[in-house]
């Protein structure tokens, strides 16, 4: 349109120049004004626009390979092809809520009283029977912390460990807020002058006490797995490579073992007794499974 | 002297301030103070000095910091428009629209700064990389968007000051200025990807049925474009009046307002239909236990639908819409400082509900997690204090020492800039003419 008129009163000039005239100044003018995008704005926009897809799809998949796919994995066990995967089984209808395996926690991981890594809390069946519930951190198979993790502080092990990297944590607590079970916990002050009430009762510290600013959480005793391994003991069978909440319960209401050896004492309770986990709607496949209170199933 | 007409005042600088102006620069300067104070106390003794715990793990900080992300959002809107919508004429308010941008994002990074456990290892997102975090990704495009602001200000700040006297500095603004379709671009695209990954922050977290949401990064970014042009019009309209000049064409003023107007007003729209799907109609235990909860322990309700809803959204989006409220400057402040105030509130609203409603792990049927309650204390008031002081104050200097108004006219000289479709003196109070002329000759 616009060159038409051009053209026109070019050719035009000699003959008749004032008709053409009065019109052009005011639509050119408003348009130039108000409209937010011309014509060739719009289809260089769509082209740059396709542009970047072609090359998003065509660089999609390496860019996948190489970030190393989504954390976790698919397989809901997020330890891929390992042979291992470390669980615990609690036994709600043993449980008589002493809280042994909470004070041995704290002794043997040095936390402090107000930011254990295990606790007890006292609920109730639909019938009325209190139950004891504890609660170390669950190892999620889909861990939450561990995609929302900005610094990639705390990361998965190939044998289904979420461990923490306390040289890295920047402190902004997202895990936190992102974890579904409150299994985490965060160092608000510089570790106290006091000495650790339940030691040397309870056990006797075998990690280093976390700085002031990061966060910190349950490692089903990492040391003493990674130790009982080294000198070819069996974690879960060996009290010295299982965990220390496990070794103190009197009631041997927690187990301890690699839940993919169809042998060992964890995996065949879970294949043979109904079990529970907790939240099992949000889909995290926690690596701790609760045998269930009387009454409840 | 029509050429000076063209290219506007010069920024006034300090000397011959009013004694509001230094009473105005004492009170920044005792909240930089009170700040820096309560900055040093929660450096040296660390987060134990706020109200936080493990169970509510942000809070004022969090609200501080997400709402200066969100007012530094007009910077991306308005250079978006000039640099890559071909929109030229705004570039009369552009500048300042990049500087708030730059002060919000600036303030925000302190607040993130105070408020991580371990502040000496704020380089670690840089370091190491998860490229899965939504929190990574907007502490890198936060980073890299600063960039893009303070290249965008290389140009103005030359311009500003001696340094227009070097040729070198000046063929580099030149430069700079001939890339700014780019910055702008860069700068656009990283803007939509954080802006929108705060509000998924909250909308990915499956455990908590309040926040859990896809239309939480959408809100958050409209939200952010409507109040991050509320912030650039509110101070360049307190600004100009202060200064007693009209620091941007009425007719620019008008039609920024009325984009911030359809911003809101989209924002309302998602909004309604978000607490539609997730309040409304859904029944999940999560939610109708929590929306008891939060009715029962907070003002959730009331601040909700008064705050953000009425007097956040609907009545700005009014103010700004209608033809005869748009053209009084008044009520465009109005309007702006409320849309601002819903956002704040918005941003404290959706960080505490997720929080205070607890987590309920337990296959029990008794409530034994207890509700989780906050106020902050008064040192997380201090540190507040002090980064709201340090976005006053540069905002302040800068007015004061850079053209951020290159169009910036006397109040009562409505010739040269002004465009023509004017049919009438609006309500705006005619300056008392000396005053104006004073600051003039200064």
């Amino acid at each position: 349109m616009d060159e038409q008129q051009n053209t026109t009163p070019a050719q035009a000039a000699e003959t008749t120049p004032p008709p053409p005239a009065p019109q052009p100044p005011k639509k050119p003018d408003l348009k130039a004004n108000t409209s937010i995008l011309s014509r060739r704005e719009f289809i260089t926009l769509l082209i740059g626009a396709g542009a970047t897809l072609v090359a998003a799809a065509t660089l999609a998949e390496p860019l996948a390979t190489m970030l190393g796919g989504l954390p976790g994995g698919a397989d809901g066990h997020g330890s891929g092809n390992s042979a291992v995967q470390w669980a615990m089984v609690i036994d709600l209808s043993k449980c008589v809520g002493c809280k042994y395996c909470v004070y041995a926690c704290q002794a043997t991981n040095d936390t402090r009283t107000t930011g254990r890594w295990n606790i007890m809390i006292t609920d109730q069946t639909a019938q009325g029977n209190t139950f004891y519930l504890t609660r170390p951190c669950l190892q999620c198979g889909n861990a939450p912390c561990v995609s929302v993790c900005p610094v990639g502080a705390t990361y998965k092990r190939a044998d289904g460990l979420v461990m923490m990297d306390y040289d890295k944590c920047i402190g902004c607590r997202y895990c936190q807020t992102a974890c579904p079970y409150g299994a985490r916990v965060f160092n608000w002050t510089d570790r106290e002058a006091l000495p650790n009430p339940m030691v040397p009762e309870w056990g006797t510290p075998e990690v280093p006490p976390r700085p002031r600013g990061v966060v910190e959480k349950c490692t089903f005793c990492v040391q003493r797995i990674d130790q009982g391994l080294a000198n070819g003991l069996t974690p879960g069978v060996d009290p010295a490579a299982t965990p220390a909440c496990v070794n103190i319960c009197p009631v041997t209401a927690r187990f301890f073992g690699n839940i993919k050896n169809p042998n060992s004492t964890v995996a065949r309770i879970v294949s043979t007794r109904p079990t529970l986990r907790l939240r099992e709607d949000l889909g995290t496949e926690p690596n701790v499974y609760y045998i269930p209170p009387e009454g409840m199933i | 002297m029509t050429e000076h007409a063209a290219t506007g005042l010069k920024p006034p600088g300090v000397r011959g301030a009013s004694w509001r102006f230094w009473l105005w620069v004492a009170l920044l300067s005792a909240g930089l103070g009170i700040g820096l104070i309560s900055i040093l106390m929660v450096l040296l003794n660390g987060l134990g000095v706020t109200n936080l715990t493990d169970h509510l793990p942000w809070g004022l900080w969090i609200t501080v910091d997400l709402s200066f992300i969100a007012l530094g959002a007009g910077g991306f809107t308005l250079s978006a428009m000039v640099y890559i919508f071909g929109l030229k004429r705004y570039e009369a308010i552009a500048r300042a629209a990049i500087w708030v941008g730059l002060i919000g994002y600036t303030s925000a990074m302190l607040a993130l700064f105070v408020d991580i456990g371990r502040p000496d290892r704020f380089y670690h997102p840089m370091l190491y990389w998860n490229v899965h975090s939504v929190l990574w990704e907007i502490t890198i495009c936060v980073m890299l968007y600063s960039t893009v602001l303070i290249i965008e200000l290389v140009p103005v700040v030359i311009e500003s000051t001696r340094l227009n006297n070097s040729p070198f500095f000046v063929k580099l603004g030149h430069n700079l200025h001939r890339l700014m379709p780019v910055v702008a671009f860069v700068g656009l695209g990283l803007s939509l990807l954080h802006q929108s990954s705060l509000g998924a922050t909250y909308g990915i977290l499956t455990a908590r049925p309040f926040w859990y949401s896809p239309s939480a990064p959408v809100l958050f970014i409209l939200s952010a474009i409507a109040a991050g042009i509320s912030a650039v019009l509110a101070t360049t309209i307190v600004s100009g009046r202060l200064m007693r000049r009209q620091l941007v064409p009425k007719d620019i003023i008008a039609s920024v307002a009325r984009f911030a107007g359809f911003a809101v007003l989209a924002y309302l729209y998602l909004k309604i239909w978000s607490w539609a799907a997730t309040n409304y109609y859904s029944h999940t235990p999560g939610q109708v236990s929590g929306q008891e909860i939060l009715n029962q322990f907070t003002p959730y309700s009331y601040t909700f639908w008064l705050g953000e809803v009425v007097f956040g959204a609907l009545v700005p989006a009014f103010l700004l819409l209608w033809n005869r409220t748009r053209r009084n400057p008044y009520a465009v402040v109005l309007a702006a400082l409320m849309i601002i105030a819903g956002l704040v509130i918005n941003r404290w609203n959706m960080t505490l509900s997720g929080f205070v409603i607890p987590l309920d792990w337990s296959p029990g049927v008794l409530d034994v997690f207890p509700v989780n309650t906050y106020f902050p204390s008064l040192v997380e008031w201090g540190v507040a204090l002090g980064i709201v002081c340090y976005a006053g104050m540069v905002y302040t200097l800068g007015v004061r020492f850079l053209t951020l108004y290159p169009n910036a006219q006397p109040m009562d000289a409505p010739a040269a800039a002004e465009a023509p479709p004017e049919p009438e003196p609006d309500a705006g109070p005619p300056a008392p003419a000396d005053q104006a002329t004073v600051t003039t000759a200064v």
